[in-house]
Order: structure tokens, then C-alpha cells, then sequence
């Protein structure tokens, strides 16, 4: 059986949390953004493009939570090639994961949303297309916070460096 | 630090393992609470989010003010048939019907449409609503037999949409009004009409039989939505309501213009509406007169509608006035609705209710055409 220290199994859960919560946020929401861009593309076949690129915007929560999880098990030394974290680098990197993946959480569900409503605006109207835009990007400042807030966790806690 | 973890967790007697244990535990638990919570509203709006991005497709195509004014602009009924054969939604039944027959089979079709794809939860009460063009069939085959119409000319009448359509094609060749009836065995129609058949024999006239639809159509849309479990259910059962008290409305002004008492009346009601519960009804089926009854109705939303036009009545005696009031109330008020829940149950009352001012004002302006030199000034009065 492989001996893995208690702050990299810490930081593994980190990273499920990272990965997790972020990734059902943002599945939530591009469920919600797609199924009004099915309804759209059934009455109109010109609104594929635009269904697709607001059905994409909620998938940008998931890549931010990727890319922690992906640092918390490289820099953890779980993938192979450190002695692993510390007990309390292990908390830190906890908190990393659920800095990302609540914010991811509610910033996907809350893009999902607005995108959705975007895109029955758009149908009904297409001049509303740069509005739905700016309006659906909005939640994504969330996720921007929790992002930021983890890489400042991982740099400030001992993860990174 | 870590070392007072570790002496925190040996005091506890905790092995590593069982200490990873319990944080994992923690955080199921945690994970659980938070994906309980936070997909309880994705659940609410999820079911809404294809048929109303449809049906605000479909909003997106309806006729706007300009176009409208252009349509009562126009020259003859050829130039607004032409005119409509620009929309997808009616080309495809213009080239074989008639104007009329075109907006209805798309009223038909939009309805049959909405009754699909409404969420489970708000469907029985757009099912009830799809059931209007049979009964407009229904009343068509009854009017027809009345009159003595031929075969061909009672299946003119007939609009091919409903679900009943071909089953009342069946019935045109039959010769009376009771044959038809009869003739209608097995549906939900039949016991309805069957009960008022006797008042029928001894008039002779198709009234009761056709009030007695319209009543068994409200009875059944009002309890469609009775049980408002949520939001969307609450508007949907104000929508809903509205247009029942508005039904009796009508029906005791028309009923109290041409003199008739509570015992005429209260047939033909649907016994406890929205807003006028039964025995605010009794209060007004038993009003004197029309401004009795618009008297009685102070304190309900329906008042200052009805008083305001109740001068111009005054002047010209038309209750037409009051109706198209009841109407304009109704428009508003399901416009009102549609903007409450806009992820709900919204888009789907707003397209719908505009969806039905349009044929209405489409059919008023293509009559109009018709006529010889009907003034456009008149035309734009009687749009909704």
C-alpha cells in the first residue's frame, strides 16, 4: 500500500472539492443555458451558433476548478515527485478547494440561469445579443473571486513554492 | 502547528486514517446540504426553460404595432393575406383555407403546441385550454344543424384542428341538432349536452346547449388550477381566475341589459369564480339593473374597469363597452403576470394571451376589409 502523509490526503480532498463543487455548478448551469438553446434552436435553426456560445459560457467554472485540483495534486505530491504537504498545508489546501468550488458553484448555477434567459431573450429578439452577453457573463465574476482567493491560498499557504 | 493537530487528534484517539475518515465524512455530509439546497431552485425553473425559450420564439414573431397599422392600412383581405404569408407561423395554412379559417387553425395549433410541451405541473390546466377549438367545433356542428345547413356547407363551418376534428367531420351529414348530440356519445361533451337536450326540445334554440359548454369549458379550466402549490401555480390560477370572473361578468351585464332575473341567470354561471365567490355572484345576479351590478362589484379589481366606461355607456346603451373593457383588463392583466415570473411559468401566459389578441385583431380587421369602405379610424377603435 502506498504511504501518503496526512496534508497530501487532505489536499486530495481539496482537490475533490476543487473539482467537485465547481464542476456541479457548472454542469448545473450549462444544463439550464443548453435546454433554452434546445427550445431556441427548435423554433429558429439560426440560433445553433448563439445556443452554443451561451451554453459554453457556465463551462468556465469547471475549467477554473480543473486547473486547481490539477495544481493541489501536482504541487501535493500526489502525483509523484515531492514528500508530500504538511498537515496544515493540507488544511490550507481544503480551504483552496473550497474557495473554487463553492464560488464555481454558485457562479455556474447563477450563469446558467441568466444565459438561459438570454437566449429566450434573443430568440424573441436578436439586437438583444450583446446585452444577454454582458448580462450572462456578470456571475462569472464569482468564480473569478474563489479562483483568485485559491491561487493566493495555495501561494501564501506552502502549496506553491 | 501540525504538531498540535497530531496531539489533538492522538488525544482523541484517533488514528490518521480515522481522522482522514471523519474530515471526508464531514464533507460528504456538508457536500450533500449544499447540493440539496442549492439545486431546489434549478429544479423549479429547469422544467420552463425549453418550452419558454418556444414560446418566446414565437412571441418574437408576432405582429408588432407598426405592422399591425400597416395590416389596417391595407386595401382589401387579399393584401393582408399576402401580407400574412410573410409569417411562418400562417403561410403554411393560407394557401388552403381562408383567412379566417387560417388564424383559427393557428390559434388552434398554438394552443395544442403549449398544452405539449407546458411542464407537467402547469400542463392539465393548457390541456383544459386546448379543448377550445373543439368546442368551437362542437358549437359550429350545433349552429349548423340548427339552421337547416347541407353537408358541405356545415363542413365549411368547421375549423380541422382539435383533437375531435375528425369525428365531427363524421357528424355534418346528420339532420338535427339531437342527432349530433347523439352522435357525440363517448365524448366528454355528450352528458353535458345531453342534460340541457330537453330545454333545447322545448325552444328550439342551441343556447343552452352552447352555454352549457362554455360553462363545463370554465368549470373545468378553474379547477384545472385550483390547488396553487407554488408560484407558478398562483399566477397561473390569477390568470386562469380572471378569465372565469370575467366570463360571469359578461355573462350578468348582458343578462341584466336584456332584463333577466337570478333565476334566468344562475344557470349558466359557473357557480364560485376567482375573486367572486358564489355569493358575491348571487349579490350581483340579483342587481337591478347594469349599474347595480357595477355598484356591486366595488372593492374587487373589477370595478374601476367597469366605472370607467360606465358614462359612455350611460350615453350609447352598448354593453359591447363593458366587454371590451373586461377584455383590455384581461390583456393587462396576463401581461402584468408574464413579467412576475420570467424563468416560470411567465413567457408561456404573455405569448399566449398576445397570441390571442392577434388573431383577435387580425379576424377584426380582415371583417372589416370585407365590408365596402369601413373606415380605418373604426377599425383601430375595435383592436384590442
Amino acid at each position: 500500500m502506498v504511504e501518503i502523509a496526512l496534508g497530501t490526503a487532505l489536499a486530495a480532498i481539496g482537490a475533490g472539492v476543487a473539482i467537485g463543487f465547481a464542476g456541479l455548478g457548472s454542469g448545473l448551469g450549462q444544463g439550464m443555458a443548453a435546454a433554452g438553446s434546445v427550445g431556441a434552436v427548435a423554433e429558429d435553426n439560426d440560433m445553433f451558433a448563439r445556443g452554443i456560445i451561451f451554453s459554453a459560457l457556465p463551462e468556465t467554472q469547471a475549467i477554473y476548478g480543473f486547473l486547481i485540483a490539477i495544481l493541489l495534486l501536482v504541487f501535493s505530491g500526489l502525483l509523484g515527485g515531492g514528500e508530500g504537504l504538511s498537515t496544515t498545508a493540507g488544511i490550507v489546501a481544503i480551504g483552496v478547494g473550497a474557495s473554487i468550488g463553492f464560488a464555481g458553484l454558485g457562479s455556474g448555477m447563477g450563469q446558467g440561469m441568466a444565459a438561459a434567459s438570454s437566449v429566450g431573450a434573443i430568440v424573441e429578439d436578436t439586437d438583444m445579443f450583446a446585452r444577454g452577453i454582458i448580462f450572462s457573463a456578470l456571475p462569472e465574476t464569482q468564480a473569478i473571486y474563489g479562483f483568485l482567493i485559491a491561487i493566493l491560498l495555495m501561494v501564501f499557504g506552502g502549496i506553491l513554492g | 502547528m501540525a504538531d498540535e493537530i497530531a496531539t489533538i487528534i492522538s488525544s482523541l484517539g484517533l488514528s490518521n486514517e480515522a481522522f482522514l475518515a471523519i474530515v471526508l465524512l464531514a464533507f460528504v455530509v456538508i457536500g450533500a446540504i449544499i447540493v440539496i439546497v442549492a439545486t431546489r431552485p434549478i429544479l423549479d425553473v429547469y422544467p420552463y426553460l425549453h418550452p419558454n425559450a418556444r414560446v418566446r420564439a414565437r412571441k418574437g414573431r408576432l405582429f408588432d404595432d407598426k405592422q399591425i397599422s400597416e395590416l389596417v392600412e391595407a386595401n382589401n383581405v387579399e393584401e393582408i393575406t399576402n401580407y400574412l404569408r410573410g409569417s411562418p407561423d400562417y403561410a403554411e395554412y393560407l394557401d388552403n383555407y381562408t383567412l379566417e379559417k387560417a388564424l383559427d387553425i393557428q390559434l388552434g395549433e398554438t394552443y395544442d403546441l403549449v398544452s405539449r410541451m407546458a411542464p407537467k405541473e402547469i400542463q392539465s390546466s393548457f390541456k383544459v385550454m386546448a379543448k377550445k377549438s373543439d368546442i368551437a367545433n362542437i358549437k359550429s356542428l350545433l349552429t349548423a344543424k340548427e339552421a337547416g345547413l347541407s353537408q358541405e356547407a356545415t363542413e365549411e363551418l368547421l375549423v380541422p384542428t382539435g383533437s375531435l376534428y375528425e369525428d365531427l367531420q363524421r357528424l355534418t351529414d346528420v339532420d338535427t341538432v339531437t342527432d349530433v348530440v347523439a352522435g357525440l356519445d363517448g365524448t366528454e361533451y355528450a352528458p353535458i349536452l345531453e342534460e340541457v337536450l330537453p330545454e333545447y326540445e322545448k325552444t328550439g334554440m342551441v343556447l343552452p346547449l352552447e352555454s352549457a359548454l362554455d360553462k363545463y369549458y370554465l368549470d373545468k379550466l378553474l379547477a384545472s388550477s385550483e390547488t396553487p402549490s407554488d408560484e407558478n401555480k398562483q399566477i397561473l390560477y390569477s390568470y386562469v381566475g380572471n378569465q372565469v370572473d370575467v366570463a360571469n361578468i359578461k355573462l350578468i351585464l348582458r343578462a341584466k341589459v336584456d332584463g333577466l332575473d337570478y333565476d334566468a341567470i344562475s344557470p349558466y354561471m359557473i357557480d364560485s369564480g376567482y375573486q367572486l365567490r358564489e355569493w358575491k355572484l348571487k349579490d350581483l345576479m340579483e342587481a337591478e339593473d347594469v349599474t347595480g351590478v357595477i355598484s356591486s362589484l366595488e372593492g374587487t379589481k373589477y370595478s374601476d374597469v367597469l366605472t370607467d366606461v360606465l358614462p359612455e355607456y350611460n350615453e350609447t346603451g352598448s354593453v359591447a363597452l363593458f366587454e371590451q373593457a373586461l377584455d383590455k383588463f384581461l390583456v393587462d392583466s396576463a401581461k402584468s403576470y408574464s413579467m412576475k415570473k420570467p424563468l416560470g411559468i411567465g413567457p408561456i401566459i404573455g405569448f399566449l394571451s398576445q397570441k390571442e389578441v392577434e388573431v383577435k385583431n387580425l379576424k377584426v380587421i380582415a371583417r372589416a376589409k370585407r365590408e365596402e369602405d369601413f373606415p380605418i379610424s373604426k377599425i383601430r377603435e375595435m383592436l384590442v
